[in-house]
C-alpha cells in the first residue's frame, strides 16, 4: 500500500503543474483583453482573484502591468507564482521520483529548468504571451508525458486526483476576475464589454468553437458562463473537473481498497450538488456569489482528502 | 590527409594501462587491443561532441548528486568519461573468488567478535582494535542474524600495481555507494556509443536490483513469507539522494523516511500507508548507525526510527547492512584482513592487500615516522578520502602537520607504500590522455556471495592525481567484463 506520505506528493505534483498551467492561462486571458484596454487596471483583478493585493503591496512595486505579470511569473516569494509552484512540482516529485516513470522525472526536471531560465530573462509586456504560450505548452507535454508512461497506481489516483481539484478552483477563479474588473463596483456606468469578454475566456480554456456549436447562435454572455462552469464535456469546465476528481476517488476505493470514508464522499456530494443547481441570474454579483461557493466547496474536499489519506495516525 | 588518431600524445608512462597493458608493452594502439583499435577510428571532436551530449541527457535524467547552498539545490553530476575500462575474464574469475572469499571472511570475523570473540581470545587481532573501535557497536553483542550476514552490501576498492597485480586498498561494509553509476553508465554507453560497443561481449549489470532483493529477502527471518523490503533514506537533501531514489526503483520497492515508519509495543516495524499501517520486515537503511534509532544511539536524531532496535533484538525485522558492521571496514582492520581469511577459512588470501604500517605497533611506528614523504598516510575510521596524506606530493608543512598528528595519536594512522595506480585513456579535450583508476566491485551477500561484474571504475579527471573520491572531483567510468 502506498505510503501516506508519497500520495501527497502525487497529489501536490498534481496540483502545482496544474497551477503553473492555469496561472499562463489566466496571465494570457489578462493581457490579451488589457491590450485592447490599454490600461494597467485590467491588471489589478488578479490580485483580488487571488487575495493578494497585500502581498503584492509588500513588493512595494508600482501597480504596473508589467510589475503584476512578474509578480505571478517569476516572484519566487509569491507562492502563487509560476516559478514557485513549478519550484514546489518539482520539489514534490523529487520525493516521489522512485514512483515515477523514469521519463515523467526528466519532464519535471527539464520543464523546472526551462522555468528557471524565464527569471534569468528580461522581459517587455509585448513578450507574455509568447512566453505563457510556452509555458503552457510545456506543461500539456507533462501531462502527455505522464498519460503515456505512468503506471495506473495509487500515485497516479492520487496525482490526477490533485490535478483536478486545482483546475476546478483555478477555472473558478479564471471566470471571477469578470466581477473584480467590472462588475464590483454597482455605481460603475461603463457598459462592460461583455462579449469580447467572455470570447476571451472561452478561447483561452480552449472552449469557444465547441460553444459555437453548441449554442449555435443568439447566445448570451451567461451561456458562456454556464458553459466554462457546467458544461460536462469541456475539458477545463469546473463541472468536469470535479467529477474527474470524484472519479479518482471511486477508483481509489475500487482498484486498491482505499475508500474514501464518509467525510470525502459527503464533501464531494457536496461539491457536485453546487455544481448542478446554479443559480438563475449567472451574472454579476450573483455569479460571484456563486464562484465563491464552488470554491469554499473544493476547499473543504480538499481539506477531507488531507485529512483521510495524507495525516496517517 | 592523415586523420589524428585520438591516441596521438598518449603516454601512460610506467603505469600499467588498462587497455594497453604492461609499461614495456605499451604498443601502437591500433594493432593489438581491438577496444584501441575502434577508438583510433574516432575522430576528437567526435568523442567530445557525444560526450557532452552523454553528459547533458545525466542532467536530464537527474543522475546527480545535489548540493545545497543559500542560493538553493544545484543538481550536479558525476563527471563521466565515455571510454570504458575494460577486464579480461581471466581477471575477472579471480577479482570474483577474491571479493567473495574476502567478504566471507569479513562477515565470519563479524558474527564472532559480536559472538564469542574467539578470534580475540586466540590473540589473532588486539582486542583493543575491536573493543575501542568508534564502529563497534556493543548493543549488537548476542544479537543472532540469519546466515550471520552482517555486510549485505559490499564495495572492495581494488587498485592496480605497475606489474597489473589487483591489490585490495580499502573494504566498505557499511553503505558504499556508487552502484547506480555502474548501472547507468552502462545504459548511457549504449546509448552514446552504441557502435562502440557493437558486436562486443560484455557481462550483463542490469540485473542488480533484482539480486539486491533476492539477497536481501534470503535474510529476513524465516517464518516470514513475501517479506516487505524498504530502503531507509535520510531523505532528499542526501547527497546520495539519487541512488537511493536508483535502488529502490530497481528493486520496486518503497524509498522511505524516519517518520514514514513506526515500532508498536510488540516491537514490530510498520509504515505508514494511505489504509493504516502495514508492517515492514526488512530495512535496507542509507543512514549511519548513529541516526538508526534515537532510543538507543544519537537521542537527536530526527533521522531514525525509535524502537527500531528493540525490534531488531525480537528478530522481528532485519537491518541491513547490520549496525556495527562498519567495524570490519576500519582501515586498522584491514591490515588484519589476511591473516582474517586465514583463520576463518583456512585459505590464502586471493586479493592481496597493499602492504600496510599499523602505526599502533612500535616498529611500523619508526618506519612511518623515518619515511613520511614516501608514504601514504591514512587516518583509521575515516572514509570518502578525506585526512589522507600522500607524502610524495605533499608540501613540507603538509608533512610537518601530519607528522605531528601521528606522533600524538599514533593508533589513529595506517601508512602504505605510494602504488603507482594502473591508468585508463581518458577522455581530455586534446585526446585520450592517460588517468589513473581504481575499481569498486559491489559484493552482495544472503546465504552466500554474490559479485556484480566489473564495478565502478572511478577516474581521477585530474593530470597525475591519483584521488579518484566523488567528493574530491573524481568521476567514473563504465566498467567491461569481457566474456
Amino acid at each position: 500500500m502506498l505510503l501516506a506520505r508519497f500520495a501527497e506528493n502525487a497529489f501536490w505534483l498534481g496540483r502545482y503543474m496544474e497551477r503553473v498551467e492555469s496561472l499562463s492561462r489566466l496571465l494570457m486571458v489578462t493581457e490579451s483583453f488589457a491590450a485592447d484596454q490599454d490600461s494597467d487596471d485590467a491588471w489589478a483583478p488578479i490580485l483580488n482573484v487571488f487575495s493578494d493585493t497585500e502581498e503584492f503591496a509588500k513588493r512595494g512595486r508600482a501597480l504596473t502591468a508589467l510589475n503584476v505579470a512578474k509578480f505571478y511569473l517569476t516572484d519566487l516569494q509569491n507562492s502563487n507564482s509560476v516559478v514557485y509552484a513549478s519550484h514546489m512540482a518539482k520539489e514534490n516529485a523529487r520525493s516521489l521520483r522512485h514512483l515515477l516513470s523514469t521519463e515523467s522525472w526528466r519532464n519535471v526536471s527539464v520543464f523546472h529548468s526551462r522555468i528557471l531560465a524565464l527569471q534569468k530573462r528580461r522581459f517587455a509586456l509585448s513578450k507574455l504571451s509568447e512566453i505563457c504560450a510556452e509555458i503552457r505548452e510545456s506543461c500539456f507535454t507533462f501531462r502527455g508525458v505522464i498519460e503515456a508512461t505512468c503506471y495506473r497506481d495509487e500515485v497516479w489516483r492520487f496525482n490526477r486526483l490533485g490535478a483536478a481539484l486545482e483546475r476546478a478552483d483555478q477555472v473558478t477563479r479564471l471566470i471571477d476576475i469578470k466581477y473584480f474588473r467590472f462588475d464590483r463596483d454597482d455605481d460603475h456606468e461603463a457598459a462592460p464589454p461583455d462579449v469580447a469578454w467572455w470570447n476571451t475566456l472561452l478561447r483561452s480554456a480552449s472552449g469557444y468553437h465547441a460553444f459555437q456549436r453548441r449554442y449555435s447562435f443568439n447566445a448570451d454572455p451567461a451561456d458562456a458562463a454556464k458553459f466554462l462552469l457546467c458544461d460536462p464535456h469541456l475539458p477545463l469546465s469546473v463541472t468536469n473537473a470535479a467529477e474527474a476528481a470524484i472519479y479518482q476517488l471511486e477508483r481509489l476505493d475500487a482498484d486498491f481498497s482505499a475508500g474514501a470514508g464518509l467525510e470525502v464522499k459527503r464533501a464531494a456530494a457536496a461539491l457536485r450538488e453546487r455544481l448542478k443547481s446554479p443559480p438563475a441570474k449567472l451574472s454579476g454579483r450573483s455569479l460571484h456569489r456563486y464562484l465563491d461557493h464552488i470554491q469554499q466547496e473544493i476547499i473543504a474536499l480538499a481539506l477531507t482528502v488531507n485529512a483521510r489519506y495524507f495525516a496517517p495516525a | 590527409m592523415v586523420k589524428a588518431s585520438p591516441f596521438a600524445g598518449y603516454d601512460a608512462g610506467r603505469n600499467y594501462c588498462e587497455i594497453l597493458g604492461l609499461a614495456d608493452t605499451h604498443s601502437p594502439p591500433n594493432s593489438v587491443n581491438p577496444l584501441a583499435k575502434r577508438l583510433s577510428n574516432y575522430k576528437i571532436r567526435t568523442l567530445n561532441q557525444r560526450n557532452s551530449a552523454a553528459e547533458r541527457e545525466l542532467h536530464n535524467l537527474g543522475i546527480t548528486f545535489t548540493v545545497y547552498s543559500d542560493a538553493g539545490a544545484i543538481d550536479r553530476i558525476l563527471p563521466f568519461d565515455p571510454i570504458p575500462r575494460q577486464i579480461p575474464q581471466a581477471d575477472w574469475k579471480k577479482i570474483d573468488r577474491g571479493c567473495k572469499q574476502r567478504v566471507k571472511a569479513l562477515n565470519a570475523f563479524l558474527s564472532d567478535i559480536y559472538g564469542k570473540q574467539k578470534i580475540l581470545k586466540d590473540g589473532v587481532i588486539p582486542r583493543a582494535l575491536v573493543a575501542g573501535n568508534k564502529n563497534f557497536r556493543k548493543e549488537m553483542l548476542g544479537v543472532k542474524l540469519p546466515h550471520n550476514t552482517y555486510t549485505h552490501i559490499s564495495g572492495v576498492d581494488l587498485i592496480r600495481n605497475e606489474k597489473g597485480q589487483f591489490l585490495v586498498l580499502e573494504d566498505n561494509c557499511r553503505s558504499p555507494s556508487g552502484v547506480s553509476y555502474v548501472i547507468e553508465n552502462r545504459h548511457l554507453m549504449m546509448r552514446s556509443f552504441p557502435d562502440l560497443m557493437e558486436g562486443v561481449k560484455i557481462e550483463p549489470v542490469s540485473d542488480y536490483g533484482m539480486r539486491l532483493r533476492e539477497k536481501l529477502t534470503e535474510t529476513v527471518p524465516g517464518r516470514y513469507q513475501n517479506p516487505r523490503i524498504v530502503l531507509l533514506t535520510p531523505g532528499v537533501f542526501n547527497s546520495a539522494y539519487f541512488e537511493h531514489v536508483f535502488l529502490a526503483r530497481e528493486m520496486g520497492v518503497p524509498l522511505v523516511e524516519g517518520r514514514d515508519l513506526i515500532v508498536d509495543d510488540e516491537d514490530r516495524v510498520y509504515m505508514k500507508t494511505i489504509s493504516g499501517l502495514e508492517r515492514v520486515h526488512m530495512i535496507y537503511r542509507r543512514i549511519d548507525d548513529e541516526f538508526l534509532d534515537p532510543e538507543v544511539f544519537r537521542k537527536d536524531s530526527m533521522l531514525g526510527v525509535p524502537g527500531v532496535m528493540r525490534s531488531l533484538n525480537a528478530g522481528k525485522v532485519a537491518i541491513a547492512n547490520a549496525v556495527g558492521a562498519g567495524v570490519a571496514d576500519d582501515k586498522a582492520v584491514y591490515a588484519y584482513v589476511p591473516r582474517i581469511i586465514k583463520y576463518y577459512l583456512d585459505e590464502e588470501p586471493i586479493l592481496d592487500n597493499v602492504e600496510t604500517y599499523i602505526c599502533r605497533e612500535k616498529d611500523d611506528l619508526a618506519y612511518v615516522l623515518d619515511h613520511l614523504e614516501e608514504l601514504v598516510v591514512k587516518p583509521v575510521g575515516e572514509s570518502g578520502g578525506y585526512g589522507i596524506v600522500v607524502g610524495p606530493k605533499a608540501s613540507k608543512a603538509e608533512l610537518a602537520a601530519i607528522r605531528r598528528a601521528v606522533k600524538k595519536n599514533p593508533k589513529n594512522y595506517i601508512a602504505q607504500p605510494m602504488i603507482q595506480l594502473s591508468v585508463c585513456p581518458t577522455l581530455t579535450k586534446n585526446g585520450l590522455r592517460a588517468r589513473h583508476v581504481d575499481l569498486r566491485p559491489f559484493v552482495l551477500t544472503g546465504a552466500e556471495p554474490w559479485v556484480l561484474p566489473g564495478g565502478l571504475t572511478r577516474v581521477a579527471m585530474r593530470e597525475g592525481s591519483i584521488i579518484v573520491n566523488s567528493s574530491q572531483g573524481g568521476g567514473s567510468k563504465d566498467t567491461w567484463v569481457l566474456r
